[in-house]
């Protein structure tokens, strides 16, 4: 990562400091205080629901220890906050991992009310424990030592160089593995495990490392306020103060929690100020209108609506003169592998039931290395329930698959990805705002050790599906096609010995799927072996040495494809009897 | 983009900072008008409390500034200043902030409901050197070494000891004799735990009371009878009745009414004004209060009359709560400072607060309008009420109360 990315924030933390140096009204200086908490508060939330896409209803749990710990250091032992915020960090890491560890193997909106109830369970516990107001007593004599300053600047000055630290922490985690890793997750965990991502591992560390920073804040929070009660920092409002801000200024952002918390901490405060004492209760009527109209007409924040406008304006010059590079429509000639070819995927009277319904029956087919196999079959056939134990997201009921000579029947998805065998995904989730560069580099991790690596992997494969041309455009301004070659570049990024395509012709024109059908057999060129479902003949006719054709669960015919396409078991299955006639004797 | 989004916002932040802060007024020399701070939710959970203490204030203002203001000050009118505190602690130190920042010829303030929120107001006050009155109860106040604040109500440490005695007294008073069996039923929220501990560990123990029931639940209450039929199988004395949620206190109620103990034949008393509040009959008929008996910081009674009748016309307030008399109150005492010190000046009426010596207190129960040197009023007293015919009348201390209080002869 260049110093050139931390530019904007360090002109951003200069500019606060010279306004947090030029205001002398303690009230204001207390506002600009409040911004930089609640921004790194926000940031903290982000760590984990921006990037991960987990939504936490209960960071007030990791603030609030970081409070209490900080506050009870200075009651109990004399503990100064210059040595229990860092405390209060770690503090609200190990929460992060105690309360992660349970709670992640719940999913979507459980997970979200889960971590609901850890921040009103500790409520209950501390006021239970009979703390339930905690002042930080007042230091007469040596007040810096106990981070009490008459001068109200130094409060945000501190509060800006947290802040600080935690957008580069933020921005490094977004540019590194780390970060691909999360937003893997977010797009589809699945896909994320397949990619050869260990899901669980990564959301502990994100968890970490967002209750960290939610218990340095909680801590700083207890100096500024100097009073901590359990509902002022584990309340329902100190969580949803984290949404708020970082839902006003845009998820999944550095700037986004810095942007909402600059304006919505002023507004509220001006609003409650101005119009509190005159008619009590209308600051939060025109709060909470103000904030439906923000999200209505920037639903994802107002980071991220400001940087599509610009984008969109910057991109409107930029793309006039650059055309979207075609493949030549002739397809390169191709020998299949002879028969002295070594097997590469070998299955073996594979079978699959659910209850009584046996979706899979004793399936047996052998691939050699370099060739391309298209699993085909009407719609019912069993070809997605194939797949998945092929790729691991199911284990058989009986059978055995074997990847160059080793049983990996029942390995699970990243560790198969790890062996070299990469797939697709027939629904495609990319992250529309990032880059087809950024896209694919998710895939290369599996294989690569460094960051670096990972760009050069990922540019190589790039390189394969030819979209060199347009690798730096938005996944938003990608056709199907060129999304289906995206995808098929984040498989070959982990550079898989065998891939799995799952329809990667479905819903192509005829064109389109020539040209996908010409990356594919240069692949198969490259010593890559293939395997593809599809449930369409069409174009795999030209892509396939060889099909194997499911009915019913069972292999119906394994042949050549001229052969296949003029067998009547084939043409019975895909059309009915009637065409039967049809069929060549 | 990015920078150019958030310079916008600071830069708006800063215009509003700087319009604001010009708009400041300066401090005359000799003013025409004195301002007085009273920084109280006027907005969230808390308005209506807020609401009842601004009532207070008003009437106070307008009484002192009617007699001829401040005599020292050529007559000078006090000005009170509106702060709302919002209903969270952050908002209350926000409000205060701005109070000292914004308000720097302000004399003195008076604030701010809840013990948290003035733990933080005043932790922005002493700082600023701007002398606060509250009625708050925690000793956590007047415990932290402050020099500008003074807590007008007795403390929740001094309330508990107090409330005991008192009520034997009561007790003794109606019957002839003195109880000799209690019961305890509370539920588990913080204030009604520390309002307990010191009666179970030592208070009961000290005055010859035997605990014949103890009982501790978890608001919100599904049913009382398990805990009503202890009560009516030991049939105690006194019973203590220490419920937060309003529905925790109507069950109950209920099912003493049901089996016979309601109407003072069990005489029930609870701690602190929230179930004396005007709010209990929206969910509760009056007679199922009838006999209900609280301990409170102070509440209107004898010698108030003419400000009771003042509240009920002009604001429609039914009975005069601690809120509304010692808010009042709070208003006269910052005026008597201001007399003696002769000058507006925070600094010189906060001398004055401190060896202020007016002898008995007016308008907060016993004790003197003089404060110690932690800041607490000297032999500050309690009031105790009880619920007769909907409403809630002072029945102790003796000199103050308004009614007999009912008392079950068993």
């Amino acid at each position: 990562m260049q110093f050139r990315s931390f530019l904007p924030i360090l002109a951003f933390a200069a500019g606060f400091a010279l306004l947090s140096l030029a205001v002398t009204n303690s009230y204001y200086q207390l506002m600009l205080t409040l911004v930089l908490v609640w921004a790194c508060f926000g940031l903290s939330w982000n760590v984990l629901s921006g990037y991960t896409g987990l939504v936490s209803f209960g960071h007030a749990a990791f603030f609030g220890l970081g409070a209490y710990a900080t506050a009870l250091g200075q009651n109990h032992f004399d503990l100064s906050p210059w040595l229990m915020i860092p405390a209060s960090a770690l503090i609200g890491g190990a929460a992060g991992l105690a309360i992660g560890y349970p709670t992640f193997r719940l999913r979507g909106h459980y997970f979200a009310l889960a971590m609901l109830a850890y921040p009103l369970a500790l409520l209950y516990v501390f006021e239970w424990l009979g703390y339930q107001e905690l002042t930080l007593p007042i230091k007469r004599e040596n007040p810096a030592a106990y981070m009490q300053f008459s001068d109200h600047r130094i409060y945000t000055l501190l509060a800006l160089g947290l802040l600080v630290a935690v957008m580069v922490l933020s921005l490094a985690i977004e540019r590194s593995r780390f970060g691909r890793a999360l937003l893997a997750i977010k797009q589809n965990e699945a896909a994320a495990e397949a990619a050869g991502i260990d899901t669980l591992a990564w959301k502990l560390r994100s968890i970490a490392v967002s209750g960290a920073i939610a218990g340095m804040v909680g801590g700083f929070y207890a100096v500024v306020l100097l009073v901590v009660t359990p509902p002022s920092v584990f309340g329902m409002l100190v969580s949803a103060q984290a949404l708020t801000v970082t839902m006003f200024g845009g998820i999944g952002s550095v700037w986004g929690p810095v942007i909402g918390s600059a304006i919505l901490i002023p507004v509220a405060e001006v609003l409650h100020a101005e119009l509190g004492a005159r008619v009590p209760g209308i600051q939060g009527v025109i709060f909470g209108l103000a904030i439906i109209g923000v999200i209505l007409l920037a639903p994802e924040g107002i980071y991220w609506k400001l940087r599509d406008r610009w984008r969109r304006r910057a991109g409107a010059a930029a793309t006039t003169g650059a055309a979207v590079p075609t493949e030549p429509a002739a397809l390169p000639p191709r020998t299949p592998p002879g028969s002295d070819a070594p097997v590469v995927l070998r299955v073996r009277n594979l079978s699959k039931s659910f209850g009584g319904l046996k979706a899979v029956r004793d399936v047996s087919f052998d691939v050699p290395q370099g060739a391309i196999l298209g699993i085909i079959g009407p719609n019912g056939a069993g070809k997605t329930t194939l797949f998945n134990l092929l790729n691991g997201f199911l284990p058989p009921s009986a059978g055995e698959v074997q990847f160059e000579g080793r049983d990996t029947t029942g390995l699970k998805p990243h560790a198969l990805c790890r062996l070299g065998v990469g797939r697709t995904f027939q629904v495609m989730r990319p992250f529309l705002r990032m880059s087809i560069a950024e896209n694919v580099v998710v895939g290369a991790y599996v294989r690569a050790r460094t960051d670096a690596e990972a760009r050069r992997l990922a540019a190589d494969a790039i390189e394969r599906v030819g979209l060199s041309a347009i690798a730096d455009r938005p996944a938003s301004a990608l056709t199907t096609k060129e999304l289906r070659l995206m995808e098929l570049a984040r498989a070959l990024a982990g550079q898989p010995k065998l891939l799995l395509l799952d329809e990667t012709l479905a819903g192509l024109g005829h064109g389109e799927a020539d040209e996908v059908v010409a990356v594919i057999r240069r692949l198969a060129g490259e010593a890559i072996t293939i395997v593809i479902i599809e449930h369409t003949m069409q174009a795999m006719v030209r892509l396939v040495d060889h099909f194997v054709v499911l009915d019913h669960g069972a292999v119906l015919v394994d042949g050549e494809p001229a052969a296949v396409t003029r067998d009547p078991r084939v043409i019975e299955a895909y059309l009915g009897k009637k065409w039967m006639a049809n069929a060549p004797a | 983009m990015r920078r150019i989004a958030t310079k916008t916002a600071y830069l708006g932040t800063l215009a509003v900072a700087l319009g604001l802060g010009l708009a400041g007024p300066a401090a005359a020399q000799n003013p025409a008008e004195v301002k007085v701070g009273l920084l109280v939710p006027l907005s969230g959970l808390y308005a209506r409390p807020g609401a009842v203490m601004r009532m207070g204030a008003d009437m106070a203002i307008e009484h002192i500034n009617a007699q001829g203001g401040i005599k020292a000050l050529g007559g000078a009118k006090l000005k009170l200043v509106l702060l709302d505190s919002g209903d969270t602690t952050e908002k209350a130190k926000n409000a205060a902030q701005r109070m000292v920042a914004q308000e720097t010829d302000m004399v003195a303030a008076s604030g701010a409901y809840l013990s948290s929120f003035t733990l933080a107001v005043t932790e922005v006050t002493e700082r600023a050197q701007l002398p606060v009155l509250t009625l708050s109860y925690s000793d956590l106040i007047t415990d932290r070494g402050f020099k500008y604040v003074f807590q007008t109500s007795a403390t929740a440490a001094s309330q508990a000891e107090q409330c005991l005695p008192e009520v034997m007294k009561v007790a003794e008073n109606a019957t002839g004799k003195k109880p000799k069996t209690v019961a305890i039923i509370t539920d588990n929220t913080g204030a009604s735990v520390a309002s307990v501990k010191p009666m179970r560990e030592r208070l009961l123990k000290e005055h010859g009371l035997q605990l014949v029931v103890d009982e501790t639940f978890t608001p919100p209450l599904s049913d009382a009878t398990p805990l009503v039929q202890k009560v009516r199988a030991t049939r105690p004395d006194l019973l203590f009745f220490l419920p937060t949620v309003i529905s925790d206190g109507k069950l109950i109620l209920e099912k003493m009414n049901e089996f016979g103990l309601g109407q003072a034949r069990v005489p029930t008393i609870s701690f602190g004004i929230a179930i004396a509040e005007p709010d209990m009959l929206k969910t509760m008929a009056p007679e199922l209060l009838q006999g209900v008996m609280s301990c409170v910081g102070s509440w209107g009674s004898k010698g108030h009359e003419p400000l009771m009748a003042e509240l009920k016309a002009k604001y429609a307030e039914p009975w005069m709560t601690q809120n509304a008399i010692s808010t009042y109150a709070d208003m006269w005492v910052i005026a008597a400072a201001l007399e003696k010190s002769g000058k507006a000046d925070r600094e010189a009426v906060t001398q004055a607060l401190r060896t202020l010596d007016l002898g008995p207190s007016k308008y907060y129960p016993g004790g003197l309008i003089k404060f110690d040197e932690k800041g607490r009023r000297v032999n500050a007293g309690l009031t105790i009420v009880q619920w007769q015919d909907g409403v809630p009348k002072t029945v102790f201390p003796l000199d103050l109360a308004l009614a007999q209080p009912i008392w079950s002869k068993k």
